[in-house]
């Protein structure tokens, strides 16, 4: 209620606003606009998707100009020069998007930037865009029965834009796409791993740079009726910048304050430039050092300064217990031998440059079977793990998971497929709640499906509510539902694992990998494990399972291979491969096997 | 045959100076892991300080560049002391706070010196040596020579000194570094003054050829940045082939497309890196899951 309050003043504000300002104030209110708008952009793609955009000027830059070419030039009118624009916006944002397949984070920084040079160092050379002296006369838009050219007009055209502008962006950040987008910036292995096309999304976040640039830059072009290329330079996609990083770079509302303020800031200032930029300069370090969320982060970081200055709030890191399945009996066992391979794997060996770490892998894994991969450090049961879900390509050798080969499959094709995996140093989204990390895992489109955005936002709504269901059904099942608000950073260490135990299940896999999932576990976290696992596979899910606790790996698994030196030693019951001399060698070093917890009291201390 | 080798020596002259700019740039991402976006400015800046003692104090060029460098050190330990918090904690933020300080450099840049930029003559003369028919200007030599000691004197340092050896250990693993008793905020300290020395002594070379005014943070900065990258980011070898390769680049897309020349060479920078992320002598890391 509160929230839809203060959208209603807002509203009312920014309709009443003309009214109080005068000529030239409105014109100021005009370029604060058109730089939200751009603003809104920069955040969406370094913000909400991570990508370090520094060509976001460009964007502007290419939105303004082709409008000011073709309306000019061409004698297009404003309104389908305007459409063309913005395409080409997109389109240039793609093109600029391109290394950001290759490479990331500082590389692409100083990639787009250099392509914002290149950008200015076109237009102020080439006779179409004018050269130096831009572009004069550029049309502004007509609308029947509206006069335009009233700067007061204009604003309300521009508002409108900017609503729609800040309606659509808190729509994406919110629903499936803007989820896929936030998880890829905090973890982009694991966001493949859990189904997302890292490079579709990648590109996607330049390409919505690219519209908002265009937007802005066919206002900008409409606003004041020239175009030139110190407009579109580095010092101001450094304002930019600093917008952004001062209201807040992950927070829609703090890059929409940090636009307005430094606009008036550099209004104000207009006569010491200089000093303006100072000003903004020492802002930014200022802020980077303290307040790293920016102003749209204060008010949380001041909130749990005083929570952790008072008594202690609700104990966040408690975990409830685990709901078995009801319907799936516990006592399920091993598959019998006539079910089908899931997971095949055939000489499988894979190099890293001199290195050797697997070397002529086979193994197989049947339907519903519980198989443990135990071995040394260093024995490449993790390099495994990274193969069959298509992080690594194998040198050499087969992979076949449900049929089809695995190997140099992307790793969001085999999420698709059904593979899932939990990774052995936690790789939750660190900025995503617990049921966003499921909701993002819950997500079995492909990226494609985004056009829906535009063409039936209420579908991707339904989806959405849909999956917040799920996601809330399946945190209550795995005990989480106290935590489902809550920041992984904030969660026990056991609480961690739990969820990515629940992220992985949330793919609906038929092949789940688990990378020393009781790692860090207690007596009491390791039976509820024993008991989820075993409740996983009786849903007739292959699990394989890599674990250093052998009381749990007897008690638990159907099947054991034993690893070492990339090679497999061992393939057999857990109770014949434990005591096979070469194994007890390899592993458990010489007399520790006589140690060995049976199965009634295995993981509890 | 002459106009290409008349390109190619221009090409080595300014690679030589984008070669100490990359190589600032690198051993400040050496030691800290760390992107310096404010290197260019720094360099800038270590440029309009040199001119500066050259030209209204009338030091001889090598005590004005000694200067010059010597003041960027101070610039340098400032920076990395204020962002020092943010250290191996961050990488973005720290990249933004450092083009902070950009904006920061270039605003003070703009108040002590003014917008306009300022003319500087050789140290050496004007007139040109004549070898097989093309002009080799002295000035070129002299970059190409104190580029060639820089690198040199680099090397050893990191190389053949405990200091420069734990600066490395540092730059490897610095929870490892600390734990055997290298101090990890001195390191970093002195690899920022190094690095930023460095920027000034680009920027100190670059006056005399390249007219000092504050878009030399631009044309030097991106640039170098552009060479370290090229070459392999992270590696002094890299730096110096880089930082060649971006000068003839630069110098033949100058010549045959003039004012475009800026175009060409970033989107041919930007293809090159899209093939071979990694650069010339980069190493290719694995993701580790």
């Amino acid at each position: 209620m509160k929230k839809y309050i203060g959208i209603a003043v807002l509203v009312a504000f920014g309709v009443l606003l003309p009214y109080g300002l005068g000529s030239y104030a409105i014109h100021v209110a005009n370029v604060a606009i058109i730089f939200a708008i751009l603003a809104i952009g920069l955040f969406l793609t370094m913000g909400i998707a991570g990508q370090i955009n520094l060509a976001q000027i460009a964007f502007f830059g290419t939105g303004a100009y082709a409008s000011a070419i073709l309306t000019t030039q061409t004698g297009l009118g404003f309104w389908p020069a305007a459409v063309c624009a913005v395409l080409a916006a997109i389109l240039i944002g793609l093109i600029i998007g391109i290394p950001a397949l290759r490479m990331q984070s500082h590389y692409l920084g100083i990639v787009t930037l250099g392509l914002a040079v290149a950008f200015t160092n076109l237009v102020s050379n080439s006779s179409f865009t004018g050269q130096a002296q831009g572009i004069n006369n550029i049309p502004g838009p007509t609308l029947p029965g509206i006069d335009l050219s009233s700067e007061y007009n204009y604003y309300y055209l521009e508002a409108v834009a900017l609503a729609i502008g800040i309606m659509l962006a808190a729509f994406v950040v919110h629903t499936p796409l803007g989820r896929r987008l936030r998880a890829m910036r905090d973890d982009d292995l694991a966001a493949s791993a859990m189904g997302a096309e890292v490079p579709v999304l990648r590109m996607a976040a330049f390409a919505v740079g690219g519209l908002y640039g265009g937007v802005a830059g066919v206002l900008y072009a409409g606003l004041i009726h020239f175009v030139a290329p110190e407009s579109f330079s580095l010092a101001n996609m450094f304002f930019l910048l600093a917008m952004v990083v001062i209201g807040g770079r992950h927070n829609l509302w703090g890059a929409l304050v940090g636009a307005v303020a430094l606009t008036l800031m550099r209004e104000a200032l207009v006569n010491f430039a200089t000093y303006a930029q100072l000003a903004y300069g020492s802002l930014v370090v200022f802020m980077v050092l303290f307040a790293p969320t920016g102003l749209a982060g204060i008010p949380s970081r001041l909130r749990s300064l005083l929570l952790t200055r008072g008594s202690a709030g609700p104990d966040s890191t408690r975990v409830a217990a685990y709901i078995p399945a009801p319907s799936l009996g516990r006592g399920l066992h091993a598959p019998a031998p006539s079910a089908p391979n899931v997971v095949e794997v055939d000489g499988l060996t894979k190099n890293f440059k001199g290195l050797r770490a697997l070397n002529g892998i086979n193994l197989v894994a049947r339907k519903g079977e519980i198989l443990g991969i135990v071995g040394p450090n260093g024995s490449g049961k993790t390099t495994l793990f990274n193969v069959l879900s298509g992080l690594y390509t194998p040198t050499e050798g087969a992979v076949r998971i449900l049929g089809d080969s695995a190997a140099r499959v992307a790793p969001y094709r085999l999420s698709l497929r059904g593979v899932a995996r939990t990774f052995q140093n936690l790789r939750l989204f660190t900025r995503l709640t617990v049921r966003e990390n499921v909701m993002v895992a819950l997500d079995r489109t492909l990226t494609r499906w985004s056009w829906r955005y535009f063409l039936w936002p209420l579908g991707v709504w339904r989806q959405d509510r849909g999956m917040r269901v799920a996601a809330d059904a399946l945190l209550e099942r795995y005990g989480l539902s106290d935590l489902a608000d809550t920041f992984p950073t904030e969660l026990s260490y056991g609480a961690q694992r739990r969820v990515e135990i629940a992220r992985a299940v949330a793919t609906n896999p038929e092949v789940l990998l688990l990378d020393e999932p009781a790692a860090g576990l207690n007596g009491e976290e390791v039976n509820q494990l024993r008991l989820i696992v075993k409740d996983i596979r009786a849903s007739g899910v292959t699990v394989l399972i890599i674990e250093h606790n052998m009381g749990l790996v007897m008690s638990l698994c159907d099947r054991v291979v034993v690893l070492a030196n990339g090679a497999v030693i061992a393939d057999g019951l857990p109770a014949e491969v434990a005591s096979q001399p070469d194994v007890i060698e390899a592993y458990l070093g010489d007399s520790s096997l006589l140690d060995l917890p049976t199965t009634e009291t295995a993981g509890t201390p | 045959m002459q106009i290409f080798l008349q390109t190619l020596i221009g090409g080595i002259g300014f690679g030589a100076i984008y070669a100490l700019v990359a190589l600032g740039f690198t051993l400040v991402y050496r030691t800290m892991g760390l992107v310096n976006f404010a290197h260019g400015d720094i360099a800038m800046v270590g440029a309009y300080i040199a001119t500066t003692f050259y030209i209204s104090t009338k030091l001889p060029f090598a005590v004005a560049m000694a200067s010059a460098i010597i003041c960027t050190a101070v610039v340098g330990l400032v920076i990395e002391r204020v962002l020092r918090p943010l250290e191996n904690k961050d990488f973005d933020l720290m990249l933004i706070g450092t083009i902070g300080f950009g904006i920061v450099l270039e605003a003070l840049a703009a108040l002590i010196w003014g917008a306009t930029g300022s003319a500087v003559p050789s140290p050496v003369g004007t007139q040109p040596i004549h070898i097989l028919g093309i002009y080799i200007p002295k000035y070129d030599l002299v970059i190409i020579a104190v580029a060639a000691v820089a690198t040199v004197v680099l090397w050893l340092f990191l190389d053949r000194t405990k200091r420069g050896i734990a600066m490395q250990a540092v730059a490897m693993d610095h929870e490892e570094a600390t734990a055997i008793g290298v101090h990890v905020g001195n390191s970093n300290a002195i690899a920022f003054a190094i690095g930023a020395g460095l920027a000034a002594l680009a920027g100190g070379l670059a006056g005399p050829v390249l007219y000092v005014s504050p878009t030399l943070t631009a044309s030097l900065g991106i640039k170098g940045f552009a060479a370290a990258i090229l070459g392999g980011f992270g590696n002094i070898k890299g730096a110096i082939v880089g930082g060649l390769a971006f000068g003839i680049l630069d110098a033949f897309a100058a010549g045959q497309f003039q004012g475009y020349s800026e175009l060409v060479t970033f989107v041919a920078f930007a293809a090159v890196v899209i093939v071979r992320p990694t650069g010339i002598f980069g190493e290719s890391t694995v993701n580790r899951a």
